[in-house]
């Protein structure tokens, strides 16, 4: 009989367990566990969700990247331009954002790679280039008026689900199939857990971050195209901020800031715990202001989280000598 | 003489671990004390006692005339123990004498004064003639240098009691000389010695007498003089293994497996050589003297300036370790924790990572078959691990090994480059690590083998090939084996025939 190790269960489904809590506790709210409202959740943060898609397999790689947000702000304006300013077709327009973050997030890898630097020192750079950038296309002002099969997207139902908390599952399914059963996603722990050993073990490392990144930046694109077609506008500010509980969400669902570790089912539960706190806080009436302080003690907490298990783990290793 | 320390029924308790059971061990005064012992036997826990790192559950311990329950490490320190961990515990950005003087009370109470500071670690490297400069910034220093300033710092604090946790272990050959001059210096001003080694060659040149413990339990005491080799080696793994270096069967074949011809990069110049079909091929030389660099050259990790290499007569043009591997080239990386393995993980996912991209089906994995290869290897190579979801970061340092040999293996590599495929890993596992290599070579396989140990290389190898600064300055076959002969070639003088 294999002895069940509840430190273990506990680490590897922390983020469900806290999940099921948040949820009791809300329980108690009025209309909070009604179908509606649940729906509404999970619609409201299928764009998060996705984006955290992204920024986990970036992490797991054992790679922060702080420009995420202002990632979308800038796919969010380049979809408005082609699609309301220049009229090119929802489809098409669609994919062109698309490839435009997966441009900018391999743009990100490129400058790590050339100056020998952490992502996340470039991106804290390329960060406010691409804040600049968004302003500028967009002239700061909202791009209205996109063609109804882009704002579709966003605003579409399939019988009474929307069509955001689909396309969120549907690319929850692949990327966890992809990180559990296949050989890619063991190269990417392999890149997170060790990235010297994985270089000498034959797989091409470099490749394999340039692909990591084109992937992540599809993802963070397709977030801002449901935002933005959500709420049926574009501008500067559409994303930045998302960054924040994309980082929040992934640590609370297990994976480490040092990589290799975690899994992207994990990930969903821990960008819900924010969302539906966000929601409870906003339910129960909580000003703004006092949400930002909130988010912050959790992220302090997610942390804490982290460090406690890399800790944890030491004094397993030095007691095992 | 007369006893400087003492420890009486030491006894230290880990939660489902007794890392020391009732140890009772005294140090004379001035002497080399040698404590050996495999992974695991409760040496670093004896040492930190000692120094105040940890305070042991029970016993007592006796420095001169006072006897404590426990230390802390400034009650250690002032009562004239030092110890010199492997990690150094120096401030890379301060200089040598900031460094030697780190809380040390010298000088003013509330700025220092660096005059003062520079003359008392002036006259403790002069006294210990040492060639450092004091206002030299420590980063600059080799290790051995830094090792050096680790020891002034003790001296400083009249240190009576020098504890020195594998003080060669990262060391070269040339530092590692020095360091041995310094043991003896240190000696005759009457310092006490406790020498921590692997190497056994070290121990029996400068240890007085070396006690061994096993299992958290002290073993025995014996005069150096009185013992050998074979006695030290019985008592640490607690049986007779035998010949150090197992006898191996079979002789190497006719065909060329590997040929190098011309290789040049990376500080190595035009190297070549040949490596037959079932041969072990050593490679000699000092550290620095580049033979990790011609591995990696020849793996594809490094960038060569120019050179070929044919496989089985077929020029390969390697570019990245992938291209090797698929030429049946795998390499066993010198360090295996930062290099080789994938410490936080299992041994389950470790293994097949290096084959996992031909053990699919399209993208997806076939567990199946790559659970029958960890399996497999777990079996063949005697992993001791109670599952195979262990990770690797618990095993012990021979069983990491073979954790990282296997992932090579499994990649059906038959020309393997070993590069330091014994260091740090205890004297039990390393012969397990050679009846492997016996076994592989027994199946066909070739093994270019990089060790610094001289007498490894001379029990394994076939032939040896040395290394002098990026140069090989001869081959040696095995009826020639010489170690005089060999650290000529090492150091640069080639004989004229």
């Amino acid at each position: 009989m294999k002895k069940i190790n509840f430190d273990e269960v506990f680490k590897k489904y922390m983020a469900w367990i806290i999940l099921l809590v948040v949820l009791f506790l809300f329980s108690f709210t009025k209309n909070f566990l009604s179908f509606a409202n649940i729906v509404n959740i999970l619609s409201q943060n299928s764009y998060a969700i996705i984006c955290s898609l992204g920024v986990a397999f970036l992490m797991m790689a054992g790679e922060i990247d702080l420009s995420v947000g202002y990632i979308m702000s800038l796919c969010s304006v380049i979809a408005g331009i082609l699609n309301v300013q220049m009229g090119i077709p929802a489809v098409l327009s669609i994919l062109i954002t698309i490839a435009v973050g997966m441009l900018l997030s391999m743009l990100n890898n490129f400058l790590s790679e050339l100056l020998k630097l952490n992502r996340f020192m470039i991106t804290v750079a390329t960060m406010s280039i691409f804040q600049g950038l968004s302003y500028v296309i967009s002239k700061s002002v909202s791009i209205r008026g996109f063609s109804d099969g882009f704002k579709a997207i966003g605003q579409s139902n399939i019988g009474m689900v929307p069509l955001p908390v689909f396309i969120m599952f549907f690319l929850l399914i692949i990327c966890s199939v992809l990180m559990s059963k296949t050989y890619f996603g063991q190269y990417v722990y392999a890149l997170g857990g060790n990235s010297e050993a994985a270089n000498l073990a034959g797989i091409n490392v470099k490749k394999m971050r340039y692909i990591i990144s084109a992937l992540a930046g599809a993802l963070i694109a397709i977030s801002a195209i449901i935002l933005t077609a959500r709420l049926g506008s574009a501008h500067s500010n559409t994303g930045p901020g998302t960054e924040f509980t994309a980082i929040t969400g992934i640590l609370l669902g297990g994976i480490s800031v040092r990589g290799g570790e975690g899994k992207m089912t994990s990930v969903f539960a821990g960008v819900l715990i924010i969302s539906i706190l966000t929601n409870g806080m906003q339910l129960a009436g909580l000003d703004t202001y006092y949400q930002f302080i909130a988010k912050g003690i959790i992220m302090l907490l997610a942390i804490g989280i982290d460090v406690y298990n890399l800790n944890r783990r030491q004094i397993v290793r030095k007691t095992a000598k | 003489m007369s006893t400087i320390l003492k420890l009486d029924n030491i006894t230290k308790l880990y939660p489902g671990v007794t890392a020391l059971d009732d140890v009772s061990l005294s140090f004379e005064q001035g002497e080399v004390h040698a404590i050996m012992g495999e992974n695991g036997a409760g040496k670093s826990t004896l040492i930190k006692t000692i120094g105040g790192a940890i305070q042991p559950n029970s016993g007592t311990i006796t420095i001169g005339e006072n006897s404590f329950d426990h230390l802390t490490p400034s009650l250690s320190s002032e009562n004239g123990i030092g110890v010199i961990y492997q990690e150094f515990n120096l401030v890379p950005s301060l200089s040598v004498s900031e460094n030697v003087c780190l809380g040390n009370k010298l000088g003013h109470k509330f700025y220092k004064d660096r005059k003062q500071m520079n003359t008392e670690t002036k006259k403790v490297l002069e006294e210990l003639g040492l060639d450092i400069d004091p206002d030299m910034m420590v980063s600059l220093l080799s290790t051995g240098q830094q090792q050096m300033v680790e020891i002034a710092k003790s001296m400083i604090k009249n240190c009576k009691v020098l504890i020195m946790d594998e003080p060669t272990a990262s060391l070269s050959s040339a530092e590692t000389e020095n360091l041995l001059k310094m043991v003896n210096t240190l000696k005759q001003k009457g310092v006490t010695i406790l020498y921590i080694s692997h190497r056994l060659e070290e121990v029996f040149e400068i240890s007085d007498r070396i006690s061994i413990m096993r299992d958290g339990h002290y073993i025995k005491t014996v005069n150096t003089k009185d013992t050998s080799r074979r006695e030290l080696i019985k008592l640490m793994v607690g049986r007779d293994i035998g010949d150090e270096y197992p006898k191996r069967q079979t002789r190497p074949e006719e065909e060329v497996v590997l040929e190098v011809k011309d290789l040049c990069g990376q500080g190595d110049e035009n190297i070549s050589f040949q490596l037959h079909k079932g041969e072990v091929l050593g490679v000699a030389g000092l550290v620095g003297a580049g033979r990790t660099e011609m591995a990696k050259m020849i793996y594809g990790y490094l960038k060569k300036d120019k050179g070929e290499i044919y496989v089985r007569g077929e020029k390969k043009d390697i570019r990245i370790p992938a291209e090797a591997i698929a030429s049946g080239i795998g390499l066993i990386p010198e360090d295996r924790k930062r290099e080789g393995a994938f410490l936080e993980y299992g041994i389950d996912w470790n293994i097949p990572i290096m084959m996992i991209k031909k053990a699919s089906n399209g993208l997806f994995v076939n567990r199946k078959k790559t659970a029958k290869i960890v399996d497999k290897y777990i079996k063949e190579l005697s992993i001791a691990t109670p599952s195979a979801q262990q990770l690797v970061r618990n095993l012990s340092g021979g069983n990491q090994q073979k954790v990282v040999v296997a992932k090579t293996l499994a990649t059906e590599a038959d020309i393997l480059i070993m590069d330091e495929p014994t260091r740090g890993i205890d004297v039990g596992a390393k012969q397990e690590i050679y009846n492997l290599i016996n076994d592989l070579v027994a199946q066909g396989k070739s093994v270019l083998m990089i060790s610094s140990e001289m007498e490894e290389l001379m029990g394994m190898a076939d032939r040896i090939m040395v290394f002098y600064e990026g140069e090989v300055t001869g081959f040696v076959d095995r009826q020639h084996f010489e170690q005089n002969h060999i650290m000529a070639l090492a150091s640069g003088i080639r004989e004229a025939a």
